[in-house]
């Protein structure tokens, strides 16, 4: 019914449906690490419609341009896999070894780039011909990467480094490195591709960093006990704090905290949508939590696969 | 000076090691048991971090801090072993509480990264124990040996549940 009436908008709006996925509704993807899945939830109804097999312990996941593919690392299977978001298949698998787990998708071209938490590098991915094209040695376990909207930078959250390596995508060659709070996991780059923020879990801050200085602003902002990751929406940051079961809301023009809202057991990947909710995946809970951005209220849970991670972007 | 600076910086390294990286995949244990006791009587039991003398396994419990958020206690196996625990979240209302391990020897408990919740809900005379555990296990690389995999660890913390929550039913529902 949905997929319908959004083939009619399009139709009628073929202009602005040029390149978009037709059956394209608000959706989350959720990675269900143990339960081997990924589950489809209706943002409007907060309703699970769809679980797809993956295997491999799916954890990390990334959109294509376009939002119609999702790619999932498997860190035990150790490898990158192709899923059409609407048809609800698995399109290509490919074997990378080693331990893949954190991804970004490039902004506008099909490639996507893959953190090997194993032997310290990241794999560039052709994902139009799925193949590895390319190997970026960086820190020590390198974990959430993130590519600014320009296309231009990839960041790389090294987690037993202490750092975030920065490298360009045009020569896939590390230009600088700059240092963070202890074991920084998951990152984020705002809209204007001006600020990364990392979720240091072993000091339980965030490091702010300016992209184009290429170095950390001073200090950090405390946060709940072992941040994970990190969402951005109207003027405000969103960090899910894994021991605390918290998310914990701050300012980021002052960097001061506002709000530290009871979320549930283990909060993990987290983002925002385009209405200012964000999402939060409860690995312990096997839920879907949707947080008001402005109010700090939780509004919905959509029940989904055990041991929800969605680590990445996967709203689309 | 260079030189000793560089041995400090790999001293650092190497005494940082433990909170490295970890296993692919987190994994996730459940254990309830139902004992026929109202609530405030089964918190009474296990509702102080500071005394583990429910579970059979656990020879002593010292430590500091009272029931409050960062309090630590070590707890000293039957068998030898130990287990340092800090409390992350106490909830007296919701009879729950949630701490971490953060220094255990993987021949005594073959995890990493363990974090766990402690919880007790019910009716009238009837109340269920729920403890549920988030840990990586014991080798913190690809290929583990058998005994520090992802099977073992499930096992070895599985075990520790039912046998802390069998012998916990026995004590309360025998009168003790």
């Amino acid at each position: 019914m949905r997929s319908a009436r959004s083939i009619a908008i399009c139709t009628t709006l073929a202009l602005f449906c040029v390149g978009a996925d037709a059956s394209r509704a608000a959706e989350a993807l959720v990675t269900n690490q143990p339960a081997d899945s990924l589950s489809v939830v209706d943002l409007a109804t907060m309703k699970e419609v769809a679980r797809i097999a993956i295997g491999g312990k799916p954890a990390g996941i990334a959109l294509s341009p376009d939002k119609s593919r999702a790619y999932v690392t498997a860190p035990d299977g150790r490898e990158l896999i192709e899923v059409d978001a609407g048809k609800r298949e698995v399109l290509r698998r490919l074997k990378l070894g080693g331990g893949p787990l954190g991804i970004a998708a490039h902004p506008s071209k099909p490639e996507v780039y893959v953190a090997d938490w194993y032997q310290h590098k990241i794999v560039v991915v052709d994902a139009a011909a799925m193949t590895a094209v390319g190997e970026i040695a960086v820190g020590q376990s390198p974990s959430g990467l993130a590519v600014t909207p320009d296309g231009a930078l990839l960041l790389s959250a090294d987690r037993d480094s202490n750092q975030v390596s920065f490298i360009d995508l045009a020569t896939r060659k590390v230009v600088a490195t700059v240092p963070t709070g202890a074991r920084p996991f998951g990152i984020t780059i705002d809209e204007a591709g001006k600020r990364a923020y990392t979720a240091n879990v072993a000091s339980d801050d965030i490091t702010v960093i300016d992209i184009a200085q290429r170095s950390p602003l001073p200090g950090s902002v405390k946060v709940g006990r072992r941040p994970y990751a990190l969402a951005l929406t109207a003027g405000k940051a969103f960090v899910t704090d894994q021991y605390s079961g918290t998310v914990t809301v701050f300012d980021t023009a002052t960097l001061a905290a506002l709000k530290s809202i009871d979320a549930c057991d283990h909060p993990e990947g987290i983002e925002e949508t385009a209405s200012g909710d964000v999402m939060v995946a409860c690995w312990g809970d096997d839920v879907l939590l949707r947080i008001d951005g402005t109010s700090f209220k939780v509004t919905a849970r959509a029940k989904v696969g055990s041991g929800p991670r969605a680590f990445g972007r996967f709203l689309r | 000076m260079l030189q000793r600076l560089a041995i400090v910086v790999a001293l650092f390294a190497f005494a940082s090691a433990p909170a490295a990286a970890h296993g692919p995949s987190r994994q996730k244990v459940t254990e309830t048991i139902e004992i026929n006791a109202p609530v405030d009587k089964v918190w009474a039991v296990i509702g102080n971090f500071h005394d583990m003398s429910w579970h059979p396994a656990i020879a002593k419990t010292e430590g500091t801090g009272g029931n409050e958020p960062n309090a630590k206690r070590k707890l000293t196996l039957g068998s030898g072993g130990t287990m340092d625990e800090q409390l992350l979240k106490y909830n007296a209302e919701n009879h729950s509480y949630s701490y971490e391990i953060t220094e255990v020897d993987v021949k005594t408990l073959p995890v990493n990264n363990y974090s766990s919740t402690l919880s007790v809900s019910g009716e009238g005379d009837k109340s269920t124990v729920e403890w549920r555990g988030a840990f990586y296990r014991g080798y913190v690389n690809n290929d583990p040996p058998p005994e520090l995999n992802d099977e073992a660890a499930v096992n070895a913390v599985t075990g520790v549940y039912k046998g802390g929550l069998e012998a916990l039913k026995k004590k309360i529902e025998g009168g003790g």
